[in-house]
């Protein structure tokens, strides 16, 4: 590994975090909180990130591989454990590992929350926890790609370790207007929400907070109660359609926005989404039925809730956990799905999910006639076959590493339904889980250890597990030059 | 500019490579999965998988806005076929790589109905750049400015020519025999550098220096380098390079003798070229070498399609006193090795290809922009390159003496051509409009005068 390339990327990426700090710092200027907690930690970016960055490495700015993955997983572990700071300065979380947890699960746009109560918490701290969202949902990389000069032509490794999906697509031919191209959808369907929300009454504050936590797809709030708290069926209607929007391929958007509609709708990704979301929307609406005693109320918690889990938001109108054992572990099983390769969202992700479907139905008529060659085929196109096993290898490790985070989440001797979820929701981004991790759960009552697990796998969640993994091979670590 | 490549293979991937350090925006198609896999992984383009001879892989491409598309797939008639489609879908210029020897004959025509806007033969293109080499014997490589009034060559120092140690500002004082010319480039450790005057020549420098026709040709007499004029040429393998640089050292009255291994193209060389010495065998062989008194040749050029063979017996005629040996080898990065190992030029086919389809895309660039890059060669594998430009009337920098004048760093104003008259620049002379100025720099992607005299 070229270790001084890697530095330098790591110190061009922690005052990438020292800048990302100026919106809060603004807020917390605006609000008269104390400026004290971002000042620190600027200068504590500054500090580490100056000398990286300028240590610039002689020769050798190729990027291969190992270095886009090294720097891609290096990145997120150390942006978290800086970001974890203002926490600690403010008085909001007494304990590090608190801290990182909120932190990891901001980055990583889970929403899972340690913070016993966030109503009472200075509102620039809350700020800075939804904006992590907004960044670790398109990306820390991608947004160094978009914004910062290009130093290699193999950047499509820090995109590809960073993006999560079975396979990378540019959609123009510079990583760096790729790169702004996403960015400034993202950014513009955000400042839609945040009007949107604004004139359906919710306060100017909350709603630039939720719309952050829904572009993310985080589910972060400003309020104990979640988006419930409002009881604001207009308000909710919109997060639920833009929570959709977000965990939608935003390849689909670049389509659209170049006119090309037939071939945005011809995505087999976007169709199953959709229909997997309608599907759950209406089994559940059905069961929740003698729940709520009318169906418009049915059907709003429904819909509310399935895109939420879906888009792997974890924002809640209602108490789900108090819903019929089938709603229950059908949102159990969407939290598993997760929403589309390409967008903010987490989980395994449906085109895995369709990929896989085809693959067994190829080999259930492959056992009928061995000698016959089946293409798999995806929008029309042949997926190569190493893309195949990878989707297979991928959803091994995620099982496995669910079993295992069950496993030990066991230790502290919670119910199974409570490590289970709360693994499965952490794996998967989505931050509440089931019975003690419920939408009016939290994670205070599992001990440091576990925090730290917890933190671990949001992280490997996000960065589809590899970027994380590689780090553990000692071979990486020997320096190349 | 916009960009397509068809056919992601090594040219395809070298032209990519350079063509984005210059900025321009590349798409690559290509069928071979494995090609664009590695396409993803090393440039910074758009990769799309598919045939270039496919409308709607073409327009997925964007061939629409494409300025230029370039086809370098291996097969001629897919290049064709591309050039064709690309064209009516709306690219603006097409290039097309050609290189069947049937086809070139028909070549203006099927241009002309092909809607091909520039065809490049890599094999004549490789053996027109080994007739220069053999007629400068001395020199690694020849590039012409100026509609050939400018020549620049390049030779390694040895301690024949009495130059090494002496100081470059005092090399007039010094050497007062020798003509003065312009010393572009030096490369040292495989490091390339400008020598200014306190430059000091060592021994294995290689030196590229630049002057009019004349005063090179007399330059290098009075180095005592030219005598060593090309008689009598050996060359191992008869495929498509062969043809061609048969046919161009023939007219230059050199004596060629090839050695083909299979009858059926031994023949047929011989039906072509009634004067040369088509010999039928292996050109490893040794006994055969020689016995055909293989001593006798000026110059040993190995053609065949193996690089391994090809170095290999450029290494063996040198060591049975063969003065030159030329060998192609795709494979550049033995470059090194070899001249080590006394071998005098390497050549690769895929480096010619692309460095004459780049010289065509800024040509075609040129025609877009005001400023210009009349002719741009890519020097050492591309640690320098040597530009000419146009000076017009409305620069900033015209009429000024050049001492007042602040240039861009890694980079010298080389030769001034005036008219018919070729200047080596001083710290007096100034640029008029209408002049003609050749640029070395180390810096790539320059593209206008103005970026070199800041």
């Amino acid at each position: 590994m070229n270790r001084r390339l890697v530095l330098h990327m790591l110190g061009k990426l922690l005052l990438l975090e020292a800048a990302l700090l100026v919106p809060s710092l603004l807020v917390a200027y605006y609000y008269r909180d104390d400026l004290l907690p971002f000042w620190y930690t600027l200068g504590i970016l500054l500090a580490a990130g100056l000398p990286l960055y300028l240590a610039r490495p002689r020769d050798g700015l190729e990027l291969h591989a190992r270095e886009g993955f090294a720097v891609v997983g290096l990145a997120w572990v150390l942006l978290s454990a800086f970001g974890a700071l203002p926490f600690m300065f403010s008085g909001a979380t007494t304990y590090y590992w608190d801290a990182l947890f909120e932190t990891v699960s901001g980055f990583t746009t889970t929403g899972a929350s340690v913070l016993p109560a966030v109503e009472g918490l200075p509102r620039s701290i809350l700020f800075w926890r939804s904006f992590t969202h907004w960044v670790g949902g398109m990306g820390v990389l991608v947004l160094t790609l978009a914004l910062m000069p290009r130093i290699s032509q193999h950047t499509t490794h820090l995109a590809r370790a960073e993006s999560p999906g079975p396979s990378y697509s540019k959609l123009l031919p510079r990583m760096a207007d790729t790169s702004r191209v996403l960015y400034l959808v993202y950014a513009s369907m955000t400042i839609v929400l945040i009007v949107a929300l604004l004139a359906s009454g919710m306060p100017m504050f909350d709603s630039i907070i939720h719309a952050l936590g829904t572009a993310g797809t985080g589910g972060f709030s400003s309020r104990n109660l979640s988006v419930g708290a409002y009881n604001n069926p207009v308000a909710e209607m919109l997060i639920m359609a833009f929570m959709f929007l977000f965990g939608t391929n935003f390849f689909v958007y670049f389509c659209l926005l170049r006119g090309d509609g037939f071939k945005a709708f011809r995505n087999e990704e976007l169709r199953a989404y959709y229909g997997i979301g309608l599907g759950a929307i209406v089994l559940i609406a059905i069961n929740i039925l003698p729940h709520y005693g009318d169906v418009w109320t049915a059907l709003r918690h429904a819909s509310f809730q399935v895109s939420s889990i879906m888009s792997t938001t974890g924002y809640a109108t209602d108490n789900f956990d108090l819903w019929p054992q089938f709603s229950r572990i059908l949102l159990l099983m969407l939290m598993l799905i997760g929403a589309s390769a390409g967008s903010t969202a987490g989980g395994i992700k449906v085109v895995r999910t369709v990929l896989m479907g085809k693959v067994v139905r190829r080999e259930v008529v492959h056992t009928l006639h061995p000698r016959k060659v089946e293409v798999v085929k995806l929008d029309g196109k042949a997926v190569p076959e190493a893309t195949l096993s990878q989707v297979g290898i991928f959803l091994f490790v995620y099982f496995a590493l669910l079993m295992l985070g069950t496993l030990v989440a066991s230790l502290d001797g919670h119910d199974f339904i409570s490590c289970f979820s709360a693994t499965a929701s952490c794996l998967s981004n989505i931050g509440p889980g089931l019975s003690l991790v419920g939408p009016h759960g939290n994670y205070t009552s599992f001990s440091p250890a576990l925090k730290y697990m917890f933190s671990f796998l949001m992280l490997a969640g996000r960065l589809e597990f590899f970027p994380l993994l590689v780090l553990f091979v000692p071979s990486l670590w020997r320096n190349g030059r | 500019m916009r960009i397509i490549i068809v056919g992601g293979g090594k040219v395809g991937h070298t032209l990519a490579e350079q063509l984005i350090e210059e900025g321009h925006e590349i798409t690559i198609i290509d069928r071979s999965e494995v090609v664009i896999q590695r396409s993803m992984d090393e440039l910074d383009a758009l990769t799309i998988q598919g045939s270039g001879v496919s409308a709607g892989t073409l327009t997925e491409a964007g061939v629409q806005q494409a300025d230029i598309v370039i086809a370098v797939t291996i097969s001629d008639e897919i290049n064709m076929l591309c050039s064709l489609l690309s064209k009516r879908l709306g690219a603006q210029y097409t290039i097309s790589r050609i290189r069947d020897p049937e086809y070139m004959k028909s070549l203006s025509f099927l241009k002309k109905e092909l809607w091909i806007d520039y065809a490049i033969n890599p094999e004549r293109n490789t053996a027109l750049e080994i007739s220069r080499i053999l007629r400068y014997p001395f020199s690694g490589g020849v590039e012409t400015f100026a509609r050939g009034q400018v020549e620049m060559m390049d030779f390694r120092l040895g301690p024949e020519d009495g130059l090494i140690g002496i100081r470059l500002q005092d090399l007039e004082k010094r050497r007062p025999d020798l003509p003065r010319v312009l010393y572009c480039l030096v490369e040292r450790d495989h490091q390339a550098m400008i020598p200014k005057g306190d430059f000091v020549f060592e021994e294995q420098d290689r030196v590229f220096v630049a002057s009019d026709i004349k005063t090179i040709t007399s330059y290098f007499r009075a180095l005592g380098k030219n005598t060593e004029r090309v008689h009598k040429v050996m060359i191992m393998g008869g495929g498509r390079i062969a043809y061609y640089l048969t046919q161009m050292l023939l007219e230059m009255k050199v004596q060629v003798s090839i050695i083909e291994i299979n009858p059926e193209q031994a023949r047929t060389l011989s039906e072509a070229f009634p004067s040369a010495n088509i010999i039928l065998g292996d050109g490893t062989d040794r006994e055969l070498l020689v016995s055909e008194d293989i001593g006798t040749y000026d110059a040993f050029i190995t053609l065949t399609g193996r690089d391994e063979e090809n170095i290999m017996a450029g290494l063996s005629a040198r060591q049975n006193h063969v003065r030159k040996a030329i060998v192609k080898s795709n494979r550049d990065h033995y470059a090194d090795m070899l001249t080590a190992l006394g071998i005098d030029s390497i050549l690769s086919p895929r480096q010619v290809t692309a460095n004459t389809i780049l010289r065509a895309v800024r040509t075609r660039m040129n025609a877009q922009i005001a400023q210009a890059v009349q002719r741009m060669y890519r020097l050492m594998d591309g640690q320098a390159e040597a530009l000419e430009f146009i000076v017009h009337k409305d620069d900033p920098f015209v009429h000024k003496p050049l001492k007042n004048l602040r240039f861009r760093p890694n980079a010298l104003l080389g030769v001034i051509v005036r008219g018919s008259q070729v200047h080596v620049p001083g710290g007096n002379s100034m640029l008029e409009p209408e002049d003609r100025v050749i640029v070395i720099t180390l810096d790539s992607g320059v593209t206008a005068l103005g970026e070199v005299i800041l």
